[in-house]
């Protein structure tokens, strides 16, 4: 589900742009409207707006995820505009640690224009100083910098990381801003990919107070996806890490059930991303076989968009049960999402329905039974009240209701 | 066969005992009637993706279902006057499980449509139809307290029925649900075995023979005036249309329904579009659901008091008022607690208009006529509870915004509000000078003997059940004053 909300950044859509998507929307959640559910989750999730042009190549990408309080780190990615004509991509990640935290990082922005699609992302590290907290951890308020004695960045579980994905060759530029309140060259700049140290190709700039450190990649084929880190200073290192994936694939997450002889589809879909190729695996155990490679009437592989692919399975027997992967082939690497798939026999509601029935039965013998047991008591006083009325109705002439005393008075009154 | 309008029953309403028993059943009758259409919009996704259709035109089925559980309402009533409310709500309890049954073995949407759509919603209108009519017949004086208690089955089974569906969805698939609710349903025969008639058939025949011996005369004549219209007011009974509080009623509740159930639906996207998240919007709906639960039965206790019932219709108008001023503040709304707040009054107006609803139509037509009224007003209503959600949509759609949306419909429902009090403002001083004029005119003729059919009790002789009679002169004389 989506809602709307108003768009932070540089670049704000236009007003047919917002109706477009809203409408969009709207039908969807008008779909969802009669659904009532009351589950009770800890992780509630805001999705709050994205639009997309084809010609202006315009993406704004907002997501919010807001943890329950007694998770550390929650994470705001604020915008992604991407424009693949302008091959303008601006990306910015705000990560607001909730109170107790001590890093608060603040990853800003970029744009750039060229030719080739060019994206840049940056993280932006900025000590604060912070209250003592219960572990007896003590900052140094003068001195500006987070200083946790017994925990260091590292080991702390609060990892400065980024998720950006990638579907097409681009150029990457990742930029770490930080800024130390000692020293600014005492601090040391390193980048790495993974574990591997990169030499070249990243530039440091100081401006102010803050350091600025700029990493370029240009990401053509798979081995250039990966995490990449920047580290500030020797001891008390800080980092921040870039995840360049391929985009996520969403299968189902509960199994699907279906009965012996039965059709099924299984779907797999992924949000905004628009993959080389689909191919689905069956597979009981490890072993994982394409499906539809000799192309027979069981198996159908369908589509309607390009972002989604749908496995239909007709005559299901119960070899077909198991986990399916849809593999989605990008240029930049693969991705899977699964689908479990559960076969039962049709005894089992059957069971149900039959003991359900039963009951019913049961019940309604029960309860005519205990009826005619009760008008059998009836019955031999009945007749002896029905034989009153009928000589009181004789005399009234009337529709007997309840008192006909008072009234039968006041007929023999009247008839004197 | 109950005999025509114009007549106070054979036999009085118990008001108790058994009767508690019928609200009971009655409870299980219309909490499916009302949840089972909503409830099953769980399981549209997987056939949406199964058969290869949009998702409206699964919708559809929901919408299917409730028109034939309203457009089934006049063949209901013309059964339930031939037969008695037990055997039609069995008979609708075996229908909706033939339907369940067959859905589960259904391959396209139209076959859905078909065992869904037709007949699980025929056999949903045998359900609601003489559920309604039997608390008539066991209950007068109590009777909003039991119909209050009686409608709050809808609510109670929609909040149960919702998640309920979602663990068979889980456990079992569509196809093992669908089977497994055409079981559930079967209930509705339990709940109809309960619904026992009112009048021991012994007694009626004894009474029947007296009035054939003393009225044999005008009996005779009688039958040789009884033309083809009169044959068909016996099955349904269509001079109610020209029952002026019939009327009333009717048309304000038409215009009322198309205001009425779009807020509703539309609750939850409109909550998510403010920014709210899914879970918190459906939550909303349960807030609304739990208040509707309780409203209805305390509502009902209020219109049973002495203040109050004999001016409920003006009560059920100010209801609607309620419900509709509703509306138009929820256009103010702008955060999460302000739409709990909303949430919250709504489902009091929404829970106090349907728990007067059909004890305000009982009020008018009286007991007797009530089973064809009710089938007639269903037919009809038939068209603003299907036109009114679409059409709302189409409005949220052109103007983009949900706010608009709330305006109109609480203006419809304000309306409907304003109309159904003038009228019946009118209608109320109009019978009171009837009244007066009959009183005038039997008082008169008091010397004449008592055969005619017309209300007897005109002349209160026992001031025990003054409530019963003196307002069965209202009921009888609304029934004479067409």
């Amino acid at each position: 589900m989506r809602a709307l909300q108003g768009l932070r950044g540089p670049r704000a859509p236009s007003l047919p742009l917002l109706l477009l998507c809203f409408l969009a929307a709207l039908r969807r959640s008008l779909e969802h409207g009669l659904s009532t559910a009351a589950p009770f989750k800890s992780l509630p999730v805001q999705e709050e707006m994205m639009t997309k042009y084809s010609n202006l190549s315009l993406e704004s990408h907002n997501i919010s995820v807001t943890a329950a309080p007694f998770t550390s780190l929650p994470v705001q990615e604020e915008m992604m505009t991407k424009s693949s004509n302008l091959s303008l991509e601006s990306h910015s990640i705000s990560m607001t640690a909730a109170p107790f935290t001590s890093l608060p990082v603040q990853e800003e922005m970029m744009t750039k224009s060229s030719n080739l699609s060019l994206e840049s992302h940056s993280i932006s590290m900025t000590a604060m100083p912070i209250k003592e907290n219960n572990k007896g951890n003590q900052i140094c308020v003068d001195r500006g910098i987070m200083l946790q004695r017994n925990v260091t960045l590292e080991h702390s579980n609060m990892p400065v990381e980024k998720n950006i994905t990638l579907e097409r060759p681009s150029n990457v530029e990742l930029i770490c801003q930080f800024t130390p309140s000692g020293d600014l060259n005492s601090v040391n700049v390193t980048w790495k990919k993974g574990d591997k140290l990169l030499e070249d190709n990243y530039l440091v700039n100081a401006t102010g107070g803050t350091l600025y450190t700029q990493h370029r990649v240009a990401v053509i084929n798979s081995k250039q996806m990966g995490s990449y880190s920047c580290f500030f200073g020797e001891k008390k290192q800080q980092r921040g890490t870039f995840n360049l994936k391929v985009p996520e694939i969403n299968g189902q997450n509960k199994p699907l059930i279906t009965y012996l002889g039965d059709s099924v589809v299984l779907m797999c879909k992924c949000q905004d991303c628009l993959p080389l190729n689909w191919t689905w695996y069956g597979g009981n155990g490890s072993v994982q076989v394409p499906i539809g490679v000799p192309v027979n009437d069981k198996y159908v592989i369908s589509g309607k968009h390009a972002n989604e692919t749908r496995l239909k399975i007709t005559q299901l027997s119960e070899d077909d049960q198991g986990t399916y992967l849809c593999h989605a082939i990008f240029e930049l690497g693969e991705s899977e999402g699964h689908v479990k798939l559960v076969v039962l026999s049709y005894l089992v509601p059957l069971k149900v329905f039959c003991a359900i029935a039963a009951e019913v039965v049961l019940l309604v013998a029960a309860i005519l039974l205990f009826e005619m047991y009760t008008q059998k008591k009836k019955k031999p006083s009945d007749d002896g009240k029905e034989f009153e009325q009928g000589e009181q109705l004789k005399l009234d002439d009337s529709n007997g209701i309840e008192n006909s005393g008072p009234r039968h008075r006041k007929n023999e009154s009247v008839g004197q | 066969m109950p005999p025509p309008g114009g007549t106070p029953p054979p036999h009085p309403p118990p008001d108790g005992g058994w009767g508690w028993v019928v609200v009971g059943a009655a409870f299980i009758s219309i909490g499916f009637s009302y949840a089972f259409p909503k409830a099953v919009t769980v399981f549209f996704k997987e056939i949406q993706l199964l058969f290869n259709t949009t998702y409206s035109e699964i919708a559809w089925i929901s919408s299917t279902m409730l028109a034939v559980m309203y457009a089934g309402g006049p063949i209901s009533s013309v059964l339930v006057n031939k037969y008695g409310s037990r055997p039609v709500v069995m008979v609708g309890g075996l229908l909706c499980c033939l339907g369940m049954v067959s859905a589960s073995y259904s391959t396209n949407v139209v076959e859905l449509y078909f065992t869904m759509g037709l007949i699980c919603g025929l056999g949903l209108a045998f359900n609601l139809q003489p559920a309604l009519t039997i608390i008539g017949k066991y209950f007068y004086k109590k009777r909003p307290v039991a119909n209050g208690l009686a409608m709050a089955g809808s609510p109670v089974f929609l909040s149960t029925l919702a998640p309920f569906n979602q663990y068979l969805f889980n456990t079992y698939g569509w196809k093992g649900s669908f089977m497994i609710l055409g079981g559930l349903l079967l209930n509705c025969c339990v709940a109809g075995s309960l619904m026992r008639p009112v009048e021991p058939k012994a007694s009626t025949e004894s009474k029947n023979k007296v009035g054939v011996r003393e009225t044999d005369c005008s009996m005779k004549k009688r039958q040789k005036k009884l033309s083809v219209w009169e044959e068909i007011n016996k099955y349904l009974d269509f001079s109610l249309f020209k029952h002026r509080g019939f009327l009333i009623y009717l048309s304000g509740n038409v215009i009322m329904f198309l205001g009425f159930f779009a807020p509703v639906i539309f609750l939850a996207p409109y909550a998510k579009d403010k920014g709210i998240d899914e879970y918190s919007a459906a939550f909303l709906l349960s807030v609304m659901a739990f208040v509707d639960m309780f409203a209805r039965p305390t509502v009902g206790l209020i219109a049973n008091s002495k203040l109050i019932r004999p001016r409920i219709q003006y009560f059920f108008s100010f209801a609607v008022m309620f419900t509709g001023i509703c509306h138009l503040l929820c256009a103010l709304a702008e955060d999460y607690t302000s739409l709990v707040v909303y949430a919250v009054f709504f489902g009091l107006g929404f829970g106090s208009v349907s728990s007067v609803l059909f004890e305000t139509l009982m009020d008018l037509v009286g007991a007797q006529r009530f089973s064809s009224a009710v089938g007639l007003v269903t037919v009809v209503e038939c068209c603003p509870v299907l036109l009114g959600p679409p059409l709302a949509g189409k409005l949220v759609d052109e103007t983009g915004q949900y706010k608009y949306m709330y305006l109109a419909c609480g203006a419809i429902v304000v309306l409907a509000s304003v109309w159904l009090l003038i009228g019946n403002a009118a209608n109320y001083r109009l019978l009171a000078r009837e009244k007066k004029k009959s009183i005038h005119t039997k008082e008169s003729q008091e010397t004449e003997p008592l055969k005619t059919s017309q209300s007897p009790s005109v002349n209160i002789k026992s001031g025990k059940n003054e409530e019963w009679k003196g307002a069965e002169v209202n009921s009888s004389e609304r029934e004479t004053n067409i």
